[in-house]
């Protein structure tokens, strides 16, 4: 090698050249652009599929919907229901119905109403009239009403009106009574020429606490039970 | 039953023992009247009124009763008829405001339990959006295994109608279910 020289060296290319190398380069710079062929391109599908998505349709489509059968649906039912709501509807109705059983004293025809309505005046009445120094007769009056024969209208009449004011009565008598006592007495011990007609007075008052005392306690509760009628009657007055 | 219906009956006639007889009525059909109120009602507090009145009327009207028909068909009718009153009042109210169906849809998902079934809850709502012939005859026969005969004494339609209209009410459900509900 002491002779070489490197001007004698024969130029040459050693590296390997892909084959068409240049064809190609001027394919792809003159032809790749100018001659783009939708035809010849590849149909593919780039997108990601979910894994067993076929599968998956499948059973959906197979076991769920299209296999729905109402008949084989169990028979339930899902609604909340309120903690005691029978024990609720059973109170209530059973209350309407006793409400209702009472309802045939009121169910009087409006000519009974009415004068139930003027009882109850008359009963207001005598309430007031009982604060009065002639409270005395009052409750001799209603003794001695209660005695004397009357014609049958006037006993029906009066029987309904002591039956609607039976207990401002029941209730009064007791209170008159205790006015009624010291008052006859006191006129009594007073007015002695008077004696006569007064005794009458506190004879008459004697019937009318037997009256009271021949009425048994059944027949006592009977008249409070009765007092219930003048609420009703004031709410259809 | 009929020997419990039988009992009932010949309280509710005597007058004495009539109101033993409501009592044993209410014991023994509460439940099943409740509940096919609540199916047409759906809201709990009206279903309660309006089992509360069915019961009321019947104690006011026993003397109605023809021994001729069951107890229980009694009742329901009823019971029908006092829900389909709270049903058409409620429509009435809901006028001016939004579409009653959708009305009812909404209360059914309201009043349902916490843990119910997806199904059973779309199942209810298909029911609500049946015609009211088509619901009250699927909900007799589908919840009640009523018969024909005795829903036709029930809602006064004959037999024939009632199985068409109950085929077309599977039909529609079924329909409503399949468009709406996925698993």
């Amino acid at each position: 090698m002491e002779n070489f020289d490197l001007g004698n060296l024969e130029r040459k290319n050693i590296y390997k050249v892909p084959e068409n190398l240049f064809e190609s380069i001027q394919e792809n710079v003159l032809g790749g652009v100018k001659d783009f062929d939708l035809e010849k391109l590849e149909r593919k599908n780039i997108y990601k599929v979910p894994e067993n998505m076929f599968e998956t349709i499948q059973d959906r489509v197979l076991s769920g919907v299209q296999s729905f059968d109402l008949d084989k649906l169990e028979r339930k039912n899902i609604y909340k229901i309120p903690e005691g709501v029978f024990e609720t509807v059973q109170e209530n109705v059973l209350n309407e119905i006793k409400a209702e059983k009472k309802a045939p004293i009121f169910k009087l025809n409006w000519g009974y109403a009415i004068a139930a309505s003027v009882a109850l005046i008359f009963g207001v009445t005598f309430v007031y009239n009982s604060n009065s120094p002639v409270n005395g007769d009052s409750v001799n009056r209603y003794a001695n009403n209660r005695e004397v024969p009357k014609k049958e209208s006037q006993i029906a009449y009066e029987t309904l009106a002591s039956d609607l004011t039976s207990v401002e009565n029941a209730n009064q008598t007791v209170e008159s009574q205790m006015n009624i006592k010291p008052v006859v007495s006191q006129v009594v011990n007073n007015n002695s020429e008077n004696q006569n007609k007064k005794s009458v007075k506190a004879a008459n008052d004697v019937h009318m606490n037997e009256y009271l005392e021949t009425l048994t306690n059944s027949e006592i509760a009977e008249l409070a039970n009765n007092s219930s009628q003048d609420v009703y009657l004031d709410l259809y007055n | 039953m009929k020997i419990k219906d039988a009992e009932i009956i010949a309280l509710m006639q005597d007058p004495r023992t009539l109101e033993k007889g409501i009592r044993v009525l209410m014991d023994a059909y509460q439940s099943r009247l409740y509940w096919h109120i609540r199916r047409i009602i759906v809201d709990a507090d009206l279903a309660q009124d309006t089992l509360q009145e069915t019961f009321i009327k019947a104690y006011q009207n026993f003397h109605q009763f023809k021994n001729d028909s069951q107890l229980y068909t009694w009742l329901y009718r009823i019971a029908t008829n006092e829900a389909l009153q709270q049903i058409n009042k409620l429509k009435k109210m809901q006028k001016t405001d939004e579409d009653p169906e959708y009305y009812m849809q909404n209360l059914v998902a309201d009043n349902t339990e916490g843990d119910a079934e997806e199904i059973q809850i779309f199942l209810q709502k298909a029911i609500q959006s049946l015609p009211e012939k088509q619901k009250l005859v699927f909900m007799m026969r589908y919840y009640d295994d009523l018969p024909y005969e005795e829903i036709s004494q029930i809602v006064d339609m004959s037999v024939g109608t009632l199985k068409t209209n109950y085929h077309y009410a599977k039909q529609k459900i079924e329909e409503y279910i399949k468009e709406n509900y996925e698993r």
